[in-house]
């Protein structure tokens, strides 16, 4: 047999079968030693046993594997041995493993999961630039997207889309669902295929067919995912359309993920000319090789050339990528939360090293014998590493279970346009959990097993094996600590600021008065009539405000702090067309008696009366923006402007009174300019009232029966739907905030406690270390008090250069933070003084510990030891 | 572990060598390996014996010896290691090297001595 063959089977036979034969081997060599020389003899001239097979079997250990998994089984047994370290350990690696996967995932979902859609990096949104508005981006008109589709040269193709009504009656209630109206290549421009059925054509689109394509989650929800979905006809809005497709699972675009109906969008020909109806939103597909700077250079050019010919002044327009518009501002949050969650793991694993350092010192014997048994530096490294590394293992299991109840709670942190995500544990997240967890024991495990395996080479053995690990490791832990105190400073100091934020936010003023102000839309379009229209709604609020328990009702275009929308190009009398360039306002349409209603205030002027009734001269009340935008220190009162659509048509509006601000777009959305038109004179905008505010003098929720039955007294077949309270709207606009804050405050607290517990160990393992030297220094005269100050003002030295630069870098995070501060900037130095207080109230106790323990080291007991 | 200091202590790779020159000589086990070092050398090398079962193993993890148990006398069974091709080689490559060695320790000393 060959020897190559013989090598194979020698090294694939078993392990229990080498150490059988070495027994045997070694065995028939002792019996033969012995019948020559006497069992004694033999034992003698051969040597330790135990050494000698220790030896062979490092001779077998060439396979890699087998050696890894041998440590790997010391690993575990290291753990079983020091099972209060190791538990401690492990709970601060689950702990920190576990928040950071949750995270993760949240960012995974968020930022960079693939979107629905093919190639979605090509995709990109077209809008209106408006920039006079401080918004860069505004909603389009269907006119010009008409020209961009027919004139572009940028894109393969670009879709519009606009809102839409879609109200499901028939079997069951009337339900509300979320809408879209978009135009046939919609699809094609994102590169999607229906789950079943099929898409929309140009020929049923231009035609105004009624065909409509539904989501999974409806098909789900209210169709049990009937297989024929496909063909059937639902009455939306009272008409009948016809089902011809569903979307997969996970499909979605903006604005929000719980779109559950696409509608074609049939512009009329009268729409494709009307210049002033800003609700379209445009998505298109950059041709391959054309930049994103490309694009908005030749669209700005060409809107302007395009809308030039039709309305004064030209428009431009902006291309931005579509990414970025549906992440929002949730991207900051998500980001600085996972900064803070790796902040706090790592100064968690710096905890870790420090603590393998201190037992390091324990170990020394054990080392010393591993060497004298011809281990070489490097098998003593890697062993220590793979202990390490067992350990983060079993934290990062441990941390998976940690991470579900965190990730539950991310989920409503994320941005409105993405409502509904859910977020799991899939791969990406787990690679990304055994990615830290590796680095995580890399990184605790390597300064211990360095250090460790160093040490034992020169002194190892020397009786009680303390060694002088020597100042070098002693600054190396310290540097650690300060290290760690400052990234603790750091979040302290984030979390602070965001907590002043939000309380800021909490406190607002929103320009109406919250408390018991009930809100619900009826949907208008049963009455395309604008006549019949008027009286409907005047007669809806008769009937409400009739009730026992209502002080007041009104009815406005858009419920307050809900949308930003609604808003459109206008001009001042005496204004010219160019200054007139991208200048918008929001727009809404409203009933007599609303702002008394939602208790706004009027800064001058006038409400809306009985006398303003239908008219060739309409009024308008404006808001502060618009009056500080154009009548700085003046009063606009009596000013005029017209809307939209310019020509001889427009209506001039007389202002005749300004309110102050009411956050129409949301607690933290921006001031804009607002003009306020009464329903009866709002024949020339496509606005209707449909949202309704009721004043109660009871808790609003008890109302609601009765109403329901006060509006369908006029009208039987009236939907009414997104029934809420203002203090609903305003609590779900804040949870976001709330939770980032929350999250980001314990992220703050935990890494404040790991420091501190960091800092105690530290000092206390010098203490230990050093009873020796302090039990001499005590002989040679030292005080108590002494003792106690060497050591309580090393360790707030730290601290205190721990503190220093965080604060430095805390400043620069606070910078990168900024858009999370929604435009106020906190006060920074109060947060600093705060944190430095807390801090050092925090270090103090921690110092003070083992300094007093230093101090009451009994001077003889501690020059015997050893 | 008392140590005679007469006796020299042998570096590893030299007991390779020793090691490898018993066995080109004739297949053998442990025990025997360590006898004839010890008599070939008149009691001058004193090797432990338990030191030579970790050689030997690497020697044949290296593919330099072969082992296998067999009986000579159909009785009780040993070991026996024997050099293999490319064993025969090393050997030859080992004692060329040691003969360089010694050969330059010769002239170092005869030159200081003369």
């Amino acid at each position: 047999m060959s020897i190559r063959s013989r090598l194979h089977r020698w090294q694939s036979a078993s392990r229990e079968e080498k150490e059988r034969d070495l027994d045997r081997e070694i065995q028939s060599h002792l019996d033969l030693e012995a019948e020559e020389s006497g069992a004694r003899a033999a034992r003698r001239a051969f040597g330790n046993i135990t050494l000698v097979k220790e030896d062979v079997r490092a001779t077998w250990g060439g396979n890699r594997l087998e050696q890894a998994l041998r440590d790997v089984g010391y690993g575990l047994r290291q753990i079983r041995r020091h099972p209060g370290v190791s538990g401690i350990a492990m709970a601060t690696l689950a702990l920190g493993i576990g928040v950071n996967a949750a995270m993760y995932s949240a960012v995974d979902a968020v930022l960079l999961r693939p979107l629905p859609y093919a190639d979605a990096d090509r995709l990109v949104m077209v809008w209106d630039d408006a920039r006079r508005t401080d918004s860069a981006k505004f909603f389009t008109t269907p006119p010009e997207w008409s020209q961009w589709r027919r004139l572009n040269t940028v894109f393969t193709d670009i879709a519009a889309t606009q809102p839409g009504d879609a109200v499901l009656s028939g079997d069951g209630d009337p339900e509300e669902l979320p809408a879209r109206k978009v135009t046939a290549n919609f699809w094609t421009v994102l590169g999607v295929q229906p789950l079943a059925g099929r898409v929309f054509t140009d020929e049923e689109d231009s035609g105004g067919v009624k065909v409509v394509v539904i989501s999974y989650g409806l098909w789900q929800r209210r169709f049990a995912g009937s297989p024929q979905i496909v063909g059937r006809t639902i009455s939306l809005n009272d008409q009948p359309f016809e089902v011809i497709g569903v979307m997969p699972r996970g499909f979605y675009f903006m604005p929000s993920r719980d779109i559950d109906v696409w509608m074609p969008t049939s512009f009329s020909s009268g729409m494709l000319r009307n210049w002033g109806w800003h609700d379209v939103q445009c998505v298109a597909r950059l041709k391959p090789g054309v930049t994103l700077q490309q694009a908005n250079e030749q669209m700005a050019a060409l809107n302007l050339r395009v809308s030039g010919e039709h309305v004064k002044p030209a428009r431009s327009a902006v291309v931005t990528a579509l990414r970025g518009e549906l992440a929002g501002k949730a991207q900051t949050s998500l980001i600085v939360l996972l900064c803070g969650s790796l902040a706090v793991l790592l100064i968690a694993c710096v905890n870790l090293a420090n603590l393998l350092l201190s037992r390091g010192a324990v170990r020394r014997r054990e080392v010393a014998v591993r060497v004298a048994l011809g281990a070489s530096r490097g098998r003593l490294i890697q062993q220590f590493l793979t202990e390490s590394l067992v350990l983060a293992a079993l934290g990062a299991a441990a941390g998976l279970a940690v991470a579900r109840p965190v990730m539950r709670f991310l989920e409503t942190l994320v941005p409105e346009t993405m409502a509904g995500v859910h977020l799991s544990l899939d791969w990406r997240v787990l690679a990304f959990s055994g990615g830290i967890a590796i680095i995580s024991g890399l990184f605790f495990g390597v300064a211990p097993a360095v250090d460790g395996s160093r040490v034992a080479l020169l002194n190892g053995l020397r009786d009680g094996g303390r060694g002088t690990a020597g100042a070098r490791s002693y600054r190396f832990q310290h540097s650690l600590i300060v290290a760690e105190t400052a990234l603790a400073v750091v979040l302290l100091t984030s979390g602070g600021l965001l907590l002043q934020t939000f309380r800021h936010l909490q406190q607002l003023d929103l320009g109406i008065r919250r408390e018991k102000l009930l809100t619900f839309v009826t949907p208008l379009f049963r009455y395309p009539d604008f006549e019949k229209r008027v009286a409907f709604v005047n007669a809806e609020l008769d009937k409400v405000r009739a009730l026992p328990g209502v002080v007041s009702v009104a009815a406005i275009s858009r419920i307050p702090l809900t949308v930003t929308d609604q808003a459109t190009f206008y001009k001042l009398e005496g204004q010219s067309n160019d200054d007139a360039r991208e200048q918008v306002a929001r727009t809404r349409v409203v009933t007599r008696g609303y702002f008394e209603t939602v208790g706004a205030r009027l800064r001058e002027g006038r409400s809306f009366g009985v006398s303003d009734r239908r008219s060739d001269h309409p009024v308008a009340i404006v808001n502060e923006s618009f009056a500080n935008r154009h009548f700085p220190g003046r009063s606009p009162i009596g000013a005029r402007f017209q809307f939209g659509r310019w020509g001889d048509s427009a209506y001039w509006y007389t202002i005749v009174g300004v309110v102050k601000e009411i956050r129409d777009g949301g607690v933290a959305a921006d001031l804009r300019p607002t003009v306020y038109r009464v329903h009866e004179q709002a024949d020339q905008t496509g606005d209707k009232p449909s949202g309704i505010v009721v004043r109660t003098s009871v808790d609003p929720k008890s109302i609601v029966p009765v109403v329901r039955s006060a509006i369908w007294s006029v009208d039987r077949n009236q939907p009414i739907a997104r029934v809420q309270t203002i203090e609903d709207i305003v609590d779900r606009q804040l949870s976001g905030a709330t939770q980032s804050t929350t999250l980001l405050g314990a992220f703050a607290l935990l890494a404040l406690l790991l420091a501190s517990i960091g800092l105690y160990g530290v000092l206390s393992n010098a203490v230990v270390q050093r009873t020796n030297e302090i039990g001499v220094r005590m002989a040679l005269g030292a005080t108590r008090k002494q003792i106690l100050l060497v050591f309580g003002t090393r360790g707030l030295l730290l601290t205190l250069v721990g503190l220093a630069m965080g604060i430095v870098v805390a400043a620069g995070a606070a910078r990168l933070m900024s858009t999370l501060f929604y435009g106020r900037q906190p006060s920074y130095v109060p947060t600093i003084i705060m944190v430095s207080m807390i801090l050092l109230a925090v270090a103090a106790l921690a110092c003070f510990v083992p300094a007093r323990r230093a101090s009451l080291i009994d001077p003889m007991l501690a020059l015997q030891q050893e | 572990m008392a140590r005679n200091p007469d006796k020299l202590d042998l570096l590893r790779g030299t007991l390779d060598l020793l090691i490898l020159r018993t066995v080109g000589a004739g297949p053998a086990h442990g025990h025997q390996i360590a006898k004839y070092i010890q008599r070939s050398s008149d009691e001058v090398l004193q090797v432990e014996h338990g030191s030579l079962y970790p050689a030997l193993h690497r020697l044949e993890r290296k593919g330099w010896l072969s082992a296998k148990w067999e009986s000579l006398d159909g009785k009780r069974e040993f070991k026996y290691y024997r050099l293999t091709t490319a064993g025969r080689k090393q050997l030859a490559a080992e004692e060329s090297k040691w003969k360089r060695l010694v050969n330059a320790i010769a002239r170092v000393t005869a030159a200081a001595e003369g």
